[in-house]
C-alpha cells in the first residue's frame, strides 16, 4: 500500500463535509480541537506532521508499484533470502508512539502497511492509538472492504478511508495490481464507505503519461461527480518503481495535474490548500514509522531519522526539520523530480537488505545539498 | 572570507553572495530553482504598467533611456557589473503615495499583477491565496532602504530594475545583507516586486524545471516569523502568505531593488 494523506481537502468544504467536521466536534472535541490548532501550531513554526504506522507488511496484493515491497517479508526471503531478526513493535510501542505524538500537538495516523484490513490485530492498533485523541485513517486496496467492515471501522473509531484505485478501465487496474477482481471489489468499496459514513478519499498512483490519457481524466469526473477527494501520488523510483524507471513522472506531468485541479475534485498533497501551500511535506507534513520504529521522512523515501527506541520522537522530528533536504520548504517532490537526490537515494539503498538505511548512514545532521 | 575581499558582492550568475552573515542562507548553490532569463520588452512593459498600474506620465522611450542608462553604470563599475549577468527586470510605478501599505497592495498592486497574467496568459490563472486580507498588517522591515523607494514613489513615477538574485536566503539574512550592499541597492518588497510581475507577467513561467518563490523581503508581515510571496503553481502564478522560521531555503529568492 503507497498512500499517503494530508488530511486536506483543497477544493471549497461542500455543506456536507462542513457537517462531517461538526459531527467530529461533537463525537471526538479534543480531536477536532487538535485539527483545529495545526494552522495556529504552522504560523508557531511548530509542525503537525500525519504518521504513517507500517505495523505490518502483510499483504494480499502484489501491485506493480508498490513503496512497501521491499519492506515485506516475503520479499526478504525470496529475494534477499533472509529473515529479518530486527525487533518489531508492538501494541506497548504504538501507546508510547501515540502519547509522545499527542504531547507535541500531533493529530493524525493512517494505519497503512501492507494492506491493513488483512491485519489481525488492527482493532486493537486502533484501540492503541486512541481514537479519543487522534484522528484515524486506514489505507486499503479495498479487497476486504464490504459494508459489514466498513461498518465496523466506524464503530471502533476509524474516520476515514483511502481506497486505491489505479485504473478506470477494470482489466488495467486488476492487471496493475496483480490481482483478478480487484477492480470490483474497490467499487463495492466506495459504496460500503460511504453508506457507513466513513470519510472516504480515493488515492491513485500517476506515472509518466498518465495524466494526459482519457482514463484519467474519466477517473477525474467519477471523483468529482460522487463528491469524493481524488488523491494522486506519483510513481517514484523506490520500492517495486526500482525496476519500472519508465513510471517516474516528468513536470509536464505534474503540470497537466495542476491544470486538472481548476476543474475537478484531484489534488496531490502540494496541491495548495486552506490558503496555504505545503510543498513536499516530508517531515513538515508527514512522517512513517516503520515496523520496526525507524521513522522515515516520507513513505519513498528509505532513509531513516532515527529508531524511537533510541530516539524521542521530538528529537526525530527535529532531525528532520533540520535537514537540508527535508526542513526547508520546497514545492517539488525530492525523491520523485530532484535527479542528484534519488540519484543519492538509489546509491545508498542499493543492496541494503534491510530498510531503512539507518540514522546515519543515509540521513545525517552533516548532510548539504552540494556534492 | 570577508566582504572587503571581494571585488564584487555579486557571483558570475549575480547572485548576491552570503558572506559575513549572522543568519542563515546556503554558502553555495547548486542552480536548481532558476528564473529562465525573459526577454525584455521595454515597450511591452511599459504598455502593460500603464494598462494595469495606471499612466505613468512617463514616455516609452524615456522609460527606455532611464533603464538602458541605471543597467549601464552597473556594468560599468567593477563592484555591480556581475548582478547584470543574472535576472533583471525593468519595472516602471506611478507617482503615488499609501497611507496604508497592505491595503495599497491588496487593492491596486495585486490585482494588477492578476490582470496582467489574465491578459497575457488566458489560459492559465492567478491566484491570490491570502483570505485572511493586507489592510493594516504591512509595514516597511527595518534596515530595508524600501522606504527611499516610497519617497520616490512620492515624487514622481519611478523607473527600477528589480534583481531577484538573493537566492537561498533566510528573510533575515537577506535584510542583513542588503545593509551590507552599496548604497543604490534597496530590499525589493510589495510595489516593486507586483510592478516587475505586471511588465512581465511570465517572470515565473518554466516548464522545464521549478523557478524559485519570491518573497517581499521589505515588507514586515504582523506576525515575525511570516511573510508574503509571488510563486509559481505549474504554468500558474500565485499570491501567498507563509511562515518562514527564519530558515534558509534553497526554493527562496528575495530581490535587490534598483532605482534609475
Ligand atoms: S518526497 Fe516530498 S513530495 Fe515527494 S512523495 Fe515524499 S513527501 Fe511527497
Amino acid at each position: 500500500m503507497t498512500t499517503m494523506t494530508n488530511e486536506t481537502q483543497p477544493n471549497k468544504l461542500t455543506p456536507e463535509e462542513q457537517a462531517k467536521r461538526e459531527g467530529l466536534r461533537v463525537r471526538k472535541p479534543y480531536v477536532a480541537a487538535k485539527l483545529a490548532a495545526i494552522s495556529e501550531m504552522e504560523e508557531r513554526g511548530e509542525i503537525s506532521p500525519i504518521i504513517r504506522l507500517e505495523k505490518s507488511y502483510l499483504c494480499n496484493f502484489q501491485c506493480t508499484h508498490c513503496s512497501a515491497e521491499y519492506y515485506m517479508d516475503r520479499h526478504q526471503k525470496k529475494v534477499f533470502k533472509i529473515e529479518d531478526a530486527r525487533r518489531k513493535i508492538d501494541l506497548d510501542d504504538i501507546r508510547e508512539l501515540s502519547r509522545q505524538a499527542d504531547e507535541l500537538g500531533l493529530a493524525r495516523f493512517v494505519i497503512t502497511g501492507g494492506e491493513p484490513l488483512v491485519m489481525k490485530d488492527f482493532d486493537a492498533v486502533v484501540e492503541a492509538i486512541d481514537p479519543d485523541k487522534h484522528y484515524i485513517i486506514t489505507d486499503t486496496n479495498g479487497w476486504f472492504l464490504d459494508l459489514a467492515t466498513a461498518k465496523h471501522l466506524k464503530s471502533i473509531g476509524v474516520e476515514k478511508v483511502q481506497l486505491s484505485l489505479d485504473s478506470m478501465i477494470e482489466a488495467e487496474h486488476d492487471a496493475f495490481r496483480n490481482k483478478p477482481g480487484s477492480y470490483k471489489k474497490v467499487m463495492r468499496a466506495i459504496e460500503a464507505s460511504v453508506e457507513a459514513g466513513l470519510n472516504l478519499l480515493l488515492s491513485t498512483v500517476l506515472v509518466k503519461g498518465r495524466a494526459k490519457s482519457s482514463e484519467f481524466l474519466e477517473m477525474c469526473k467519477f471523483a468529482t461527480e460522487r463528491n469524493i477527494g481524488l488523491y494522486v501520488s506519483y510513481a517514484k523510483p523506490t520500492g517495486s518503481c526500482t525496476d519500472h524507471p519508465e513510471f517516474v513522472i516528468e513536470k509536464e506531468d505534474a503540470d497537466i495535474l495542476r491544470e486538472l485541479e481548476k476543474d475537478y475534485n484531484v489534488f496531490t498533497h502540494m496541491t495548495p490548500s486552506y490558503g496555504s501551500f505545503k510543498g513536499c511535506i516530508t517531515v513538515k507534513g508527514i512522517i512513517t514509522v516503520t515496523s520496526t520504529f525507524e521513522v522515515t521522512p516520507c513513505p519513498y523515501i528509505d532513509f531513516s531519522l532515527g529508531n524511537l527506541r533510541e530516539t524521542p520522537l521530538k528529537e526525530v522530528l527535529a532531525r528532520g526539520m533540520r535537514n537540508p533536504w527535508l526542513g526547508p520548504y520546497r514545492p517539488d517532490c525530492i525523491i520523485g523530480e530532484d535527479p542528484q537526490f534519488i540519484k543519492l537515494h538509489t546509491e545508498k539503498t542499493k543492496g541494503v537488505t534491510q530498510l531503512p538505511v539507518p540514522w546515519g548512514q543515509g540521513f545525517s545532521d552533516s548532510d548539504t545539498l552540494i556534492g | 572570507m570577508n566582504l572587503n575581499d571581494l571585488t564584487s558582492p555579486f557571483d558570475e550568475h549575480g547572485r548576491c553572495l552570503p558572506i559575513g552573515l549572522g543568519a542563515p542562507a546556503l554558502a553555495q548553490s547548486r542552480r536548481y530553482f532558476q528564473i529562465t532569463p525573459p526577454q525584455i520588452d521595454y515597450a511591452a512593459i511599459h504598455a502593460r504598467t500603464t494598462k494595469h498600474l495606471g499612466d505613468t506620465g512617463l514616455a516609452s522611450d524615456e522609460f527606455v533611456r532611464r533603464c538602458e542608462a541605471l543597467m549601464q553604470s552597473l556594468r560599468d563599475d567593477p563592484q555591480t557589473t556581475n548582478i547584470t549577468r543574472g535576472i533583471a527586470v525593468p519595472f516602471l510605478l506611478p507617482q503615488a503615495e499609501h497611507a496604508d501599505y497592505g491595503e495599497a497592495l491588496e487593492q491596486h498592486y495585486i490585482p494588477a499583477v492578476e490582470h496582467a497574467f489574465a491578459k497575457t496568459f488566458p489560459q492559465y490563472r492567478f491566484t491570490n491565496h491570502d483570505k485572511a486580507g493586507l489592510s493594516g498588517k504591512l509595514s516597511v522591515a527595518a534596515n530595508s532602504r524600501h522606504e527611499r523607494l516610497l519617497q520616490a514613489m512620492q515624487q514622481g513615477p519611478v523607473v527600477g530594475y528589480y534583481f531577484p538574485c538573493l537566492s537561498e536566503y533566510s528573510l533575515p539574512a537577506a535584510l542583513e545583507r542588503v545593509q551590507s550592499l552599496p548604497e543604490q541597492f534597496l530590499m525589493a518588497g510589495g510595489y516593486d516586486t507586483s510592478a516587475a510581475l505586471v511588465g512581465t507577467p511570465g517572470l515565473l513561467q518554466r516548464t522545464d524545471g521549478y523557478p524559485p518563490l519570491l518573497w517581499l523581503a521589505a515588507v514586515q508581515a504582523d506576525k515575525p516569523l511570516a511573510g508574503y510571496f509571488y510563486e509559481a503553481y505549474g504554468y500558474n502564478l500565485t499570491f501567498n502568505r507563509r511562515p518562514h522560521f527564519g530558515q534558509a531555503a534553497e526554493y527562496w529568492n528575495s530581490g535587490l531593488t534598483v532605482l534609475g
